[in-house]
């Protein structure tokens, strides 16, 4: 029974974890949609651009990991940049269908860039943590736990408590929900739309960057993390797609979610429905609370 | 050349929307240094399009000057963008107040001085003045402004404007919907602004009776069109004006019908 039970836990917390690693990703998206109402579709070829740019830096060039971590967060700095001269200026009074497909093809662009400049092979990405049980809490608390999801819940935390204290405290934060509310509004009163832009899409880019390490020190630097990106879809459905605590939350559920039905309802269907499960939660959720869990319902005043 | 008086001079603007749509004819106006201006007029006349076409605004709704000139503080706007015409002085407050919705009723007001390089002390010294005209605010500083009324919710726009530390004020339609006392408290803090902090105001406004009698100078528009000007004296007691925007003639209250009506016997006559 207790085995049963430590299981069980061990299960949840690897969950949870690992669904931490959901919400970085998810995080990216929100911040985006929150200041142009757009579903950002290239979110996911940012996460793989900025990873596969780090470790080729690391790699073919030799430079030290911190330097290139800071070069890479640089590099998508200067994609937020480019993305809001090129691509959102020009779309400024287009429709969000407009800017919601341009996303799309900024979504391959990125892709061919990176693999043009890097190749197209599997890359290792070390990042001295180990995707093993850590022993100290394995012989304490009898948890098999992974090194990688603990850290990966540290990162994700820090970066969620940065994020809120940046929109919460500082101007430039005030500006982003200002406009987040308002956009017309805001540029009414001299809040510059393009400055505003240029921050999201580069707090986008970095926290692209921070979710493509983790992934990519778990699965490989490889295109397949484009799609793996997509799990925030699901998970924004259930936390609503404006809400940063939303994007956690959400997060947390579906990865909790996907790995306790894995393992415990999974047989049935001759297992891998981690692939589906969340989909499936999404589905209703998207039935019976379409803002999500955290979802800025639409205030009107009766 | 006069311009050393007035704040803004607009001169035969004409204005398409989309390459197609002509908004505005041949819209002249001015607004003296310090002084308060109504344009006036119904529904689509073209109040808030002369406005947006002042503060540029208009280029977000695909809309353009296409003749004509216009010139605030003795410069010309053509090149201008919104958040620059805000760091020359000029803000508009938009129809409809637009608040920002999640944001309480100070954040709201904050977020007006985004122009300005100022402290925290600064700010918290602008908003206790900015609280000296609007005392109600005050009291709902910590709400958040999607809850809060009609008229609060126009005060907080206004109050947000002038954060930005204006020269001058567009304001569109500012009563729109309140109710007659409100409207009354809003032309107040709007006469009291402008009074104390010297701010120029051009105003659109449908309440004619209430704009008029809190204004120095008004333009009456029509289909994109200046009708009528003059000072807001005349045009109050202007037969015209009575007519058409007051309800008010010689024999009487009368209604829109009987003018239309009035309008065809003549138009008749002139067949």
């Amino acid at each position: 029974m207790v085995d049963e039970l430590l299981f069980f836990m061990e299960v949840l917390v690897g969950g949870l974890l690992a669904g931490t690693m959901y919400s970085l990703v998810a995080l990216g998206f929100v911040l985006i949609f929150k200041a142009s109402a757009t579903f950002n579709f290239s979110q996911g070829a940012m996460v793989f651009f900025s990873v596969l740019a780090f470790v080729g830096f690391m790699q073919d060039f030799n430079i030290p990991f911190v330097l290139a971590f800071i070069l890479a967060a640089l590099l998508m700095v200067v994609v937020g940049l480019c993305t809001e001269r090129f691509v959102l200026r020009p779309l400024m009074n287009a429709s969000e269908d407009t800017v919601l497909m341009a996303t799309i093809g900024l979504g391959y662009v990125l892709e061919g860039l990176a693999q043009a400049a890097w190749g197209v092979e599997v890359r290792r990405l070390d990042l001295g943590i180990g995707d093993f049980p850590v022993p100290w809490i394995a012989d304490n608390l009898k948890l098999f736990i992974s090194a990688l999801d603990i850290t990966a819940g540290v990162v994700a935390a820090i970066m969620i408590i940065g994020l809120f204290l940046l929109f919460k405290y500082t101007k430039i934060g005030l500006g982003l929900r200002a406009v987040a509310d308002d956009a017309g509004a805001a540029s009414s009163i001299g809040i510059p739309l393009k400055h505003i832009m240029l921050l999201v899409w580069s707090a986008a880019g970095v926290v692209a960057l921070v979710a493509g390490c983790m992934w990519g020190a778990r699965a490989g630097v490889q295109f397949a993390l484009v799609d793996l990106a997509l799990k925030a879809l699901p998970v924004l459905i259930i936390g609503g797609f404006s809400s940063i605590p939303g994007a956690i939350i959400g997060g947390l559920i579906i990865g909790a979610v996907e790995k306790v039905l894995e393992v415990y309802i999974g047989p049935f269907f001759g297992g891998a429905i981690e692939g589906w499960a969340p989909y499936v939660l999404a589905i209703f959720f998207l039935l019976y609370r379409p803002e999500g869990l955290f979802g800025e319902k639409i205030i009107r005043r009766v | 050349m006069n311009t050393s008086t007035n704040i803004l001079d607009i001169k035969n603007i004409e204005v398409t929307y989309d390459n197609v749509i002509l908004a505005l004819h041949d819209v002249s106006l001015k607004v003296p240094k310090g002084k308060v201006v109504a344009l006036l007029g119904a529904n689509g006349a073209g109040k808030s399009t002369t406005l947006k076409a002042v503060s540029t605004m208009l280029a977000s709704e695909r809309g353009k000057v296409t003749k004509g000139t216009i010139e605030y503080d003795g410069t010309s706007i053509e090149k201008q963008n919104p958040s620059q015409m805000v760091g020359l002085g000029m803000v508009q407050v938009l129809e409809g107040r637009r608040c920002f919705g999640h944001l309480t009723v100070e954040e709201n007001i904050i977020a007006g001085a985004y122009s300005r390089k100022l402290s925290k002390g600064d700010i918290n010294q602008e908003l206790e003045k900015i609280y000296t005209y609007f005392i109600r605010l005050k009291e709902r500083r910590k709400s958040q402004a999607a809850f809060t009324s009609g008229g609060e919710q126009q005060m907080i726009a206004v109050a947000r404007a002038m954060m930005a530390k204006p020269k001058m004020l567009l304001l569109d339609e500012p009563t729109m919907g309140l109710a007659p006392q409100l409207v009354a408290e809003i032309f107040n803090i709007v006469k009291e602004l402008n009074q104390k902090e010297g701010v120029s105001i051009l105003l659109a406004e449908q309440n004619t009776n209430v704009a008029l009698k809190n204004s120095d100078y008004g333009y009456i528009i029509e289909t994109g069109r200046v009708m009528l000007d003059g000072t807001a004296q005349s045009l109050l007691s202007n037969d015209q004006v009575k007519e058409l925007y007051l309800g008010i003639s010689k024999k009487g209250r009368k209604n829109f019908r009987d003018v239309l009506k009035e309008e065809s016997l003549t138009k008749k006559k002139i067949n």
